[in-house]
């Protein structure tokens, strides 16, 4: 049966945003009005997909063996929800921040176009449909990324496109193998390869297409454009490409890994090992270089680069605790990492300034955004109570279990290694902007908080960085019994004991 | 197990959980105690300061964290209220915001995420062989894998007490102890020294305790850096001319005594009463000692704004109220006997006595098989007089500054007088404080059976400590003997050290605290400092820098060699040909719509212009596009996957 209203939610932004690039709006009050309420509706709609059942509809056959299909399951939901939860949070920043930008309305459309894109992405039940939505989310994002349209913005916005591309054909490749292995590419938890003995092409069609989307989530090696698209995007754009964006790249991992080649069919295999390592050296180059970058929104990028890359070492273990693990600290990221680059655009809003080292006495100008700063950075530091700790307690721990030679305790280690860092990149901002020293003048400090636009988003996923952390186990369980289980326990029944 | 539990499940992901005790109780109400009394010193410190309302915002919040420590049922609730703790106590140790006071925090904060991190290391790894981290459960748990996991259970058992034992100032990580100390208010410091420290020595316990019950091995290992520790902070302490860096690597040495402590219990084994006993009460005692010694510090600090020596010499006479607490708390942390520091330290020596005896007759020696019996006695004769020094050490410093403080004159004749003609040096609320605080500790040491022997008895179950078979005589001859050496000692090391090195007399009489440690002799400049600020991040992000770019260098390379784009070398020739004939034909077009649909309003746009712009749009993005290195990418990306399809075809 067809749940049509299923194209709602994709194609209301996506036509919205279309008449917001071609009607020329007079009147800004009424542009921001018409996104916020598109994108209220697109949240409500969110919501209302997330209480039904699982549900499938089938779009159109392009040929016989391409079709355009959709499936709701419990991962789309938890992404669906995240994204426009978080899509509407950076328009009400992005609704004052926008004011000192050029092309409001070309911003605002393109963005209500990658919300629907997305939720497309979301519902995808096939690779076909997930390939082509995803390639859309990669051309229709790039107006954002080069919004400012100098030269830099310009160069980095095609960094970022082409090296979108570039990952995307190595999934395209996979999609070939499997598809010329007479394979019908639909989700399906577990994975639709039954190759007891895997040959070689198929591993590294795997292989390529775990890189290949890991380019979008900025996996070493192809991490390359986040550093570089993240300081020459405005701010709100920064908070969604980081905290969204690259989420996409680990949901196609996901689909790919874990609903198409199976994780029994990598366990143990070089594929596996590879993709372990990869992921840890991200993680630890991507502290190490923000610890040593001096602008703020790079640093965070070189951050982001780090922290998606747990969620990759998480799902690289095959174990449904460290699975769990990972897909929480997706919705974690994404609630800091869109607090921090809000935090920074507020700052570079108000006070121009973009470099850390500018950044002394700022908790005495912006007061509260930088206590929303601090909260997000000890999450991502993983300062319990807070959320990150719980996911990475989960990483952690699923690692251990997972029993790998090596990489079982060594992960952990890198990831500590790395939480280290982060406070030290991190914390040292805050500690710079609080506590100035006792020569600062207060006197001369005027207040420069920003309007309620932003800090009420801010806030608002402050708080939910922490509360998530103080009551973890809904969520918790919801991505065990919704996506870990079916997920992990298709192949090897051995794994149930470990939930008992 | 007895007392009242509580139990929150879910909350962070495994549960929180608590329980009160005997042992719990009493380090939560010597924390509350502590706490409140600060608090009431505070009000009169802090009089002036700024962000007085951040700083018992962070005071609360930690106080807090600290009774959830010495609540906690759970390693995991532990470790939660720990990391709250190091956070919130951060700002109270940076509140005044000086530069060094910052330099301190730093370390302070540095070392407690590290430690943090190490511990939770120590966590994970302990929670995957035992599956479980409640306090009652672990150590069955634990007993039960121990034949085949026990170097799994040691390495996490040092992962934990890296954590806890830095902030316990264990050595080698006491670094941030002797600069946060004198750098944080005072009310802190004493909070710091006086109960924080002790989230730590709780966290060793319990590692001692429910993993490494009786364990001869951990008991050596704790033993070993709390011998360390407690004559590193010694022989600091000694070189010191500062007031508080003084009471700060006192601290320090006094923990070192509560490590060795711990150490003895594990070695003692079941007979490990005293042991037990001495740790708990020398906890209590030090956590009394140092909120008298702190505040009293204050109180002069407060006065002058000064902590050198040679500035505040003097500053104490004609003075009583504050004399009078001095003198308690340094006697009672140099282990007089009467005084309560003498009860505890008493304890300890005994265990070290007892173990020595033990070994004599061969037994409880199965952790030093290797060495015969005899050996190992002499041994631990080595460490019962590293013991007795270190109490000697005590006695010595502790002198040092009441000399300095009460008895000497200042060299400054007019600054004495002015010391001198200070009388309302406090306010009446604080020296309420300073009386009942310091009057507490000869009372302690005065009736140990009534006061500190009933405590003990409270709390011995949380160690697994048996009361002893019979109970132990303090003021006998032997355990006096142990108390009359360290003073003869320290006295010598007082009058030999102190006064023959460590000052000199000028002229006109004056004495000069003179420091004769080694400027730049320390752990943190000469291995924390290098490794961590210069070793580290330069190699380690050498190498990331270096596989940052080696995509980009890929494509870069490709670009100056296989993928050259040509164009690059000649100017492009400006050809506008099609703009102009499209331009024209459209203007044509929209002349001759001028002049009949749009009469009314005729459009002027040059359409000639309009094309040839587009035109130079394009040609500026292509240009671009072809010349980021991206494309190159791009190209290479196709590159690569032709060749693997035709590998893959072939």
């Amino acid at each position: 049966m067809n749940h049509y209203y299923l194209l709602f939610p994709v194609f209301l932004p996506v036509l919205a945003g279309i008449l917001l690039l071609l009607i020329p709006f007079k009147d800004r009050k009424k542009m921001l009005l018409l996104t916020s309420l598109i994108l209220a509706v697109n949240l409500a709609c969110a919501l209302w997909v997330f209480v039904q059942p699982e549900q499938e509809m089938s779009l159109t056959y392009i040929t016989s063996s391409l079709h355009l299909y959709f499936k709701v399951d419990m991962l789309s939901k938890i992404f669906l929800l995240l994204i426009s939860f978080i899509w509407l949070m950076a328009a009400l920043a992005a609704f004052e921040y926008m004011l000192h930008e050029r092309d409001e309305r070309r911003f605002f459309g393109f963005y209500l176009i990658v919300e629907g894109v997305l939720t497309a992405l979301c519902f995808s039940g096939n690779l076909f449909t997930m390939y082509v939505f995803y390639e859309l989310m990669t051309l229709t994002s790039v107006p954002l990324v080069m919004h400012t349209m100098d030269h830099e913005a310009v160069m980095a916005g095609l960094k970022y496109l082409f090296y979108s591309i570039g990952g995307a054909f190595m999934v395209l490749f996979g999609f070939f193998v499997f598809t010329a292995q007479g394979n019908d590419l639909y989700f399906t938890p577990g994975g639709v390869l039954n190759n007891a003995e895997p040959s070689a092409v198929t591993l590294a069609a795997v292989f390529l297409m775990i890189l290949g989307f890991g380019t979008k989530a900025g996996m070493f090696p192809l991490h390359g454009w986040l550093p570089t698209a993240h300081p020459v995007a405005p701010a709100p754009a920064s908070a969604v490409l980081s905290g969204i964006i690259t989420k996409a790249g680990v949901l196609g991992i996901i689909r790919s890994v874990y609903y198409i080649a199976g994780p029994d069919l990598i366990r143990g295999t070089w594929v596996q090992y590879a993709w372990i390592g990869l992921s840890l050296v991200t993680v630890i180059m991507g502290s190490m270089l923000a610890y040593k970058e001096n602008v703020l929104k790079k640093r965070l990028a070189y951050s982001t680069v780090s922290q998606v890359s747990y969620v990759l070492f998480g799902l690289s273990m095959l174990h449904p605790v460290a699975f769990v693990g990972a897909l929480m600290h997706v919705v974690f990221h994404a609630l800091v990492k869109n607090t921090l680059f809000i935090s920074a655009g507020a700052i570079i809003y108000k006070t121009g300034k973009t470099k850390v080292d500018q950044l002394r006495a700022i908790g005495k100008e912006m007061p509260m955004v930088m206590r929303c700063f601090t909260v997000a950075s000890l999450t991502l530091v993983g300062i319990p109570p807070t959320s990150a700790f719980v996911s990475k307690w989960l990483l952690a721990t699923g690692a251990l279990e997972a029993d790998i030679p090596v990489f079982s305790w060594l992960g952990p280690v890198i990831l500590l290694v790395s939480a280290i860092l982060t406070a030290g990149y991190l914390l040292s901002i805050s500690i710079k902007g609080f506590f100035p020293g006792e020569d600062y003048n207060d006197s001369i400090t005027e207040k420069k908080e920003p309007s309620w636009m932003m800090l009420v988003p801010l806030a608002v996923m402050a708080v939910l960085s922490v509360v998530f952390g103080i009551w973890p186990t809904g969520l918790e369980n919801l991505m065990k019994d919704g996506i870990a289980l079916p997920v992990l326990l298709m192949g090897g029944g051995s794994l149930c004991s470990l939930f008992l | 197990m007895n007392g009242i539990a509580l139990s929150l499940p879910d909350i962070c992901g495994m549960g929180l959980y608590f329980r009160i005790d005997g042992f719990r109780v009493i380090f939560a109400v010597v924390t509350a105690y502590m706490w409140m009394m600060t608090t009431l010193f505070s009000r009169e410190y802090l009089s002036h300061s700024k962000h007085t309302g951040r700083y018992y915002r962070f005071l609360l919040i930690t106080l807090a964290a600290m009774l959830g420590i010495f609540l906690s049922d759970d390693l995991f609730t532990t470790f939660i209220f720990f990391e709250i703790m190091s956070m919130a106590s951060y700002v109270c140790v940076i509140h005044e915001e000086k530069k060094d006071a910052l330099e301190a925090g730093t370390v302070y904060l540095a070392v407690a995420v590290i430690g943090g991190m190490v511990t939770l290391m120590g966590m994970f790894m302990l929670y995957h062989v035992t599956g479980t981290l409640k306090f009652d459960e672990l150590l069955p748990a634990c007993q039960k894998i121990f034949a085949v996991r026990s170097l799994w259970l040691y390495v996490s058992g040092g992962c934990i007490l890296f954590g806890f034992g830095a902030k316990a100032g264990m050595y080698p990580l006491h670094v941030w102890l002797p600069i946060a100390h004198p750098a944080a208010p005072a009310p802190a410091s004493a909070l710091l020294s006086g109960i924080i420290t002790k989230s730590g020595i709780f966290g060793v316990i319990v590692v001692s305790t429910r993993v490494f019950l009786h364990d001869g091995y951990w008991g050596s290992v704790i033993l070993i850096f709390g011998v360390v520790t407690m004559l590193c902070g010694g022989v600091l302490a000694v070189f010191s001319v500062d007031l508080k860096r003084t009471l700060a690597c006192s601290s320090m040495s006094q923990l070192g005594f509560i490590f060795v402590g711990i150490g003895m219990q594990g070695l003692l084994g079941e007979e490990n009463a005293l042991a037990v006993r001495g740790t708990m009460l020398h906890m209590f005692n030090h956590s009394n000692l140092k909120l008298v010694l702190f505040i009293a510090a204050g109180v002069v600090v407060m006065n002058i704004h000064k902590l050198d020596l040679n500035d505040i010499q003097g500053f104490g006479r004609k003075k009583p109220l504050l004399m009078y607490t001095f003198l308690m708390g340094s006697l009672g942390i140099g282990g007089i006997p009467l005084f309560n520091g003498y009860i505890s330290k008493t304890l300890i020596h005994e265990s070290i006595v007892e173990y020595i005896e033990l070994l004599k007759e061969g037994h409880g020696a199965t952790t030093f098989a290797a060495v015969s019996g005899e050996n190992a006695a002499l041994l631990f004769k080595v460490i019962e007089w590293l013991f007795i020094i270190t109490g000697a050490m005590t006695v010595a410093y502790m002198t040092k500054l009441f000399v300095a403080l009460f008895v000497e004159k200042n060299r400054d004749a007019k600054l004495q007088e002015a010391f001198d003609a200070r009388k309302n040096y406090c306010t009446k609320l604080t020296a309420v404080v300073l009386a009942v605080t310091a009057t507490v500790l000869p009372v302690m040491g005065v009736f140990p059976y009534m006061t500190l022997d009933k405590l003990a008895d409270m709390g011995q179950g949380f160690m697994f400590g048996e009361s002893p078979h019979h109970a132990v005589n303090y003021f006998s001859w032997t355990n006096l003997k142990g108390g009359a050496y360290s003073i003869v000692i320290g006295a010598l090391i007082y009058v030999v050290i102190i006064r023959g090195w460590m000052l000199k007399k000028e002229k006109s009489g004056a004495i000069v605290y003179i420091n004769r440690w080694p400027k730049h002799l320390g752990l943190l400049e000469l291995v924390y400092y290098p490794v961590v600020k210069v070793v580290l991040p330069e190699v380690l992000g050498f190498l990331c820098r270096c596989m940052d770019i080696i995509m980009d260098g890929c494509i870069l390379l490709a670009r100056k060699t296989t993928h050259r784009q040509l164009y690059a070398q000649k100017p492009v020739p400006k050809e506008y040909g099609l703009a102009v004939a499209m331009g024209s034909v459209c203007n044509t077009m929209v002349g001759w719509l001028n002049r009949t649909v749009l009469r009314k309003h005729p459009s002027e746009k040059d359409y000639i212009l309009k094309f040839a712009e587009m035109k130079y749009t394009l040609k500026r993005a292509n240009r671009m596009i072809s010349a980021s290195i991206s494309f190159s990418l791009f190209m290479f990306s196709i590159g690569m996957i032709v060749v693997v399809l035709y590998l893959f075809l072939a």
